[in-house]
C-alpha cells in the first residue's frame, strides 16, 4: 500500500472537516497518479488548514519531487518520532536524498517489516549501501562539509536542517578515532538550539 | 474532432501555461489558500509547484490578479515548464560542457544533488577546470550511488594534476564496479607509471640485416648483418603535472656485436613548457642533442621545438614544428651540418573501444653548408599509425610512411654524378605484453627500403627485436 492508499484508508476512518479531508482525499489521489506537484499543493492547502498530518504527506511528495531537504523539514526534522511504516520510509529517503546517512540508517532500522515485503527489501538495499559507505572511518572532508552546511542552513533560518546536518557530523566524528571536530559539531548544535528557542520553533 | 479536442484538453492540462479552466463554483476562500502555497513554492523556487498552485487559485477564482500576475510571471520566464537538471543533461550530450555546467549549478542550488554535483564535476574535467571538479566529485563520492563513477573521475583528475599515487588508489577503488572495471584497472596501472617524475628504461636485443647500408645488388666486402643491442633510459619531470614546465633527459646506447664502427651513443636534454593538458594544449622546448658514432663524437645538435593539440570529440588534431642546428663532429660527416626544420600535421581516431587510427603528413628541410649544396634537401610525405588493443594486456602497433626526398643541387662527385632523389618506404609492427604494473614485453620489427636514382644509396634492412620495458612514476 503506498501513501496514496493509505491516506484514502485513513480518510475514510476519520471523523474531520470537509475543507483539508478533501484537500488530502485530492492530493492523495494526485499522489497515486504520480501527479506529485499538483498531490504537493493539495497538502499543503490542507495543512495550512489545520490538518495534523498533512505535513507527512507533504514530506511524502517533496521526497518524490526530488526535494529532500524540504522534506526533512515537513517530516519535522530527524528527531521527529516514528510512527506509520511507510511514512517513516519516506523519512528515511529524505534524510537518503539529502545526504543524511546516519538519519536515514536509524530510522530505517525501525521501519523492518512493519511495511510490507516490498518496503522492507528497499529498505534492507539502503542499509546495505549506507553500511558499505559507513565501514570505513569518515574522511575529514566529509565531516567539514556537514558542519559548512548546517552553518549555512542556520544561518538561512532553517534549524531543523541545520540540527540534522550537525548531528550527522557529530555521528561521523564520533566515528573517527581522533574524534574530529567533534566540539565544533556540538557547538553547531547548541547555536542551533539557541536559535530555535529565540524562534520559539523547531 | 471528440479525439482532436480531447487530446488538446490533454496537453493543456499538462501546460503549466495553458488558459485556465475556470472551476464550476467560484470559491475565492480556496484560491487564497492555493494562492498562499504558490507564494510559498515560488519563495522556495520550486517553480513548477508554485504554478500549479495558481492554476488552482485562478480555476477557483478567475479575479485573481496577484495569481494571475504570477504565473504569468512565471511563465514569461520559462522557468515553469524547465528542469534544469534535465536541460544539463541535454546540453552534456549535444556536447555544450560548459552550457551544462551552468545547468547543473542552478540544479544545486536547493540543496544537495550528488547526481548534478558528480556530471557537473564531469563537466569541469572534461573542459580543464580540474580544481574545480574535484571538490564536486567529492561531493558526488559521499553518495553511495555515485561513489564508483565519482572515484574514477577524481582519479582521472589526480592523474592529470601528476597526483599518480592517489590516483592509482582512486582507479583501484573504482574497478570493483562493474561498469568501470576494465578501464579503472587500465588507469590504475597507467597511473603507477605515470607521475611528477617517470623513469623508463628499455632493454632489447635483435639483428639489423644491413648495419652498412650495402646498397641493393652490391657484393659485399665484410659482414653486413650484425646482431645488435641497445640500451635506452629516460626520465621526465613534470612537477605541475601535464600543464607546466618540465624537463626531460635521455640516455641510448645503441651497440653491434662485430662492426663497432656504426655502435651509436649519446645522450639528450630538453626543458620546455606546456599549457594545458595533454589532450589540448600549446607547448615549446629546447632540447640539447650529443651523440657518439664507434666511440667518437659525431654530432652535437641545439633544437627548438614547438607542438600543439587539440581534441575534438573522438578526433585528436595535432601539429609540431622543430628546427635543429646541427654540429657533425667528424671530418667526415662535418658536411652535413646544417640547419634542419621539421613540421607535422597529424589527426587520430578512436575507432570503437580498441582501435585508433592516426594519419600524418611532415615536411622537412635540411640546409647545410653552400660549399656542400649538394646534400640539402626538401622532403614530404604521408604516415599512418593504427594501434590495436587485442586484449586488456596485448596490443598491435602498426606504422607504415612514404618519403620523398629530392636534393637540391647535383653532386658534382662523380661517384653520384645525379641530381639525388630518394624515395622511403618505412613499416615497423610492434606488439606489446603487459607484465603487471610497469614490465612490458616488446617485439618489434622494422622494415626500410629507399629507392633512389643514385645506386649507391638505394638499399634495404630489417631490424626485428625483442626487448622488456620499465617504467616508474613516482
Amino acid at each position: 500500500m503506498n501513501v496514496a492508499g493509505l491516506l484514502l484508508l485513513g480518510l475514510s476512518l476519520a471523523a474531520g472537516g470537509p475543507g483539508a479531508d478533501g484537500h488530502l482525499l485530492t492530493g492523495a489521489r494526485a499522489f497515486r497518479e504520480g501527479r506529485y506537484d499538483e498531490a504537493l499543493v493539495e497538502f499543503r492547502v490542507a495543512q495550512n488548514l489545520g490538518a495534523p498530518d498533512a505535513a507527512g504527506y507533504a514530506g511524502a511528495a517533496l521526497v518524490k519531487l526530488r526535494r529532500p531537504e524540504e522534506a526533512v523539514e515537513a517530516f519535522g526534522g530527524v528527531d521527529a518520532a516514528g510512527g506509520d511504516a511507510l511514512l517513516d520510509y519516506y523519512r528515511a529517503l529524505a534524510c537518503y536524498e539529502a545526504r543524511l546517512y546516519l538519519c536515514a540508517d536509524r530510522i530505517l532500522a525501525g521501519v523492518g517489516e512493519r511495511s510490507g515485503p516490498r518496503i522492507a527489501e528497499q529498505a534492507r538495499k539502503i542499509r546495505a549501501d549506507i553500511a558499505a559507505e559507513l565501514a570505513r572511518e569518515p574522511g575529514q572532508g566529509a565531516i567539514d562539509w556537514y558542519l559548512s552546511i548546517g552553518s549555512s542552513r542556520l544561518e538561512a533560518g532553517r534549524p531543523a536542517l541545520a540540527r540534522a546536518y550537525a548531528r550527522e557530523a557529530q555521528g561521523l566524528s564520533e566515528r573517527r578515532r581522533d574524534g574530529y571536530r567533534r566540539s565544533d559539531a556540538a557547538a553547531l548544535l547548541a547555536r542551533v538550539e539557541r536559535a530555535a528557542s529565540a524562534r520559539g520553533g523547531r | 474532432m471528440t479525439g482532436a479536442i480531447l487530446l488538446a484538453a490533454a496537453l493543456a492540462a499538462a501546460d503549466p501555461c495553458a488558459p485556465v479552466a475556470p472551476a464550476a463554483e467560484r470559491d475565492p476562500a480556496a484560491a487564497a489558500a492555493y494562492r498562499r502555497v504558490g507564494d510559498e513554492e515560488r519563495a522556495a523556487g520550486a517553480r513548477d509547484t508554485a504554478a500549479v498552485a495558481y492554476r488552482e487559485a485562478l480555476a477557483r477564482d478567475p479575479s485573481d490578479a496577484a495569481s494571475r500576475d504570477a504565473l504569468g510571471a512565471l511563465c514569461r520566464a520559462g522557468a515553469a515548464k524547465r528542469d534544469p537538471f534535465a536541460e544539463g543533461l541535454r546540453l552534456m550530450d549535444a556536447g555544450d560542457p560548459r552550457g551544462a555546467i551552468a545547468a547543473f549549478q542552478e540544479a544545486r542550488v536547493g540543496g544537495p544533488d550528488p547526481s548534478a554535483a558528480l556530471l557537473q564535476g564531469i563537466c569541469e574535467y572534461e573542459i580543464g577546470e580540474d580544481r574545480k571538479a574535484e571538490p564536486l566529485l567529492r561531493e558526488a563520492e559521499a553518495a553511495p550511488a555515485h561513489r564508483d563513477a565519482a572515484r574514477f573521475y577524481l582519479g582521472l583528475v589526480d592523474l592529470r594534476l601528476g597526483e599518480t599515487d592517489a590516483a592509482a588508489a582512486l582507479f583501484d577503488s573504482a574497478a570493483a564496479n562493474p561498469g568501470f572495471g576494465p578501464m579503472a584497472s587500465d588507469l590504475a596501472r597507467a597511473a603507477r607509471r605515470s607521475g611528477k617524475l617517470v623513469l623508463s628504461f628499455l632493454a632489447e636485443s635483435g639483428w639489423d640485416s644491413n648495419v652498412i647500408l650495402l646498397p641493393t645488388g652490391a657484393a659485399p666486402s665484410g659482414p653486413v648483418g650484425d646482431g645488435v643491442y641497445a640500451l635506452s633510459a629516460a626520465a621526465l619531470y613534470r612537477p605541475w603535472g601535464e600543464s607546466g614546465p618540465y624537463l626531460r633527459a635521455s640516455g641510448v646506447l645503441h651497440h653491434q656485436f662485430q662492426i663497432t664502427e656504426f655502435d651509436l651513443d649519446g645522450g639528450s636534454g630538453a626543458a620546455g613548457w606546456q599549457l594545458g593538458p595533454d589532450a589540448r594544449h600549446l607547448s615549446a622546448e629546447y632540447d640539447y642533442d650529443y651523440r657518439l658514432l664507434g666511440g667518437s663524437p659525431f654530432l652535437s645538435a641545439h633544437r627548438l621545438l614547438a607542438s600543439g593539440a587539440l581534441t575534438l570529440g573522438d578526433v585528436v588534431l595535432s601539429a609540431t614544428y622543430s628546427i635543429r642546428f646541427e654540429s657533425y663532429l667528424s671530418s667526415t660527416y662535418a658536411p652535413f651540418s646544417g640547419v634542419l626544420q621539421l613540421a607535422e600535421a597529424r589527426a587520430a581516431w578512436m575507432l570503437g573501444r580498441s582501435l585508433w587510427l592516426a594519419v600524418a603528413y611532415h615536411v622537412g628541410r635540411d640546409v647545410v653548408d653552400q660549399a656542400y649544396a649538394y646534400y640539402s634537401w626538401f622532403e614530404q610525405g604521408p604516415r599512418a599509425e593504427l594501434r590495436w588493443q587485442i586484449t586488456r594486456d596485448l596490443r598491435l602497433g602498426l606504422q607504415a610512411a612514404v618519403s620523398f626526398r629530392p636534393y637540391d643541387v647535383l653532386d658534382p662527385d662523380a661517384l653520384v654524378g645525379v641530381k639525388r632523389s630518394d624515395t622511403y618506404l618505412d613499416g615497423t609492427a610492434l606488439v606489446e605484453y603487459e607484465l603487471g604494473d610497469r614490465w612490458t614485453a616488446r617485439l618489434s620489427v622494422e622494415a626500410l627500403r629507399a629507392f633512389s636514382n643514385a645506386a649507391v644509396f638505394d638499399y634495404g634492412k630489417v631490424v626485428p627485436m625483442l626487448g622488456i620495458a620499465y617504467a616508474l612514476g613516482l
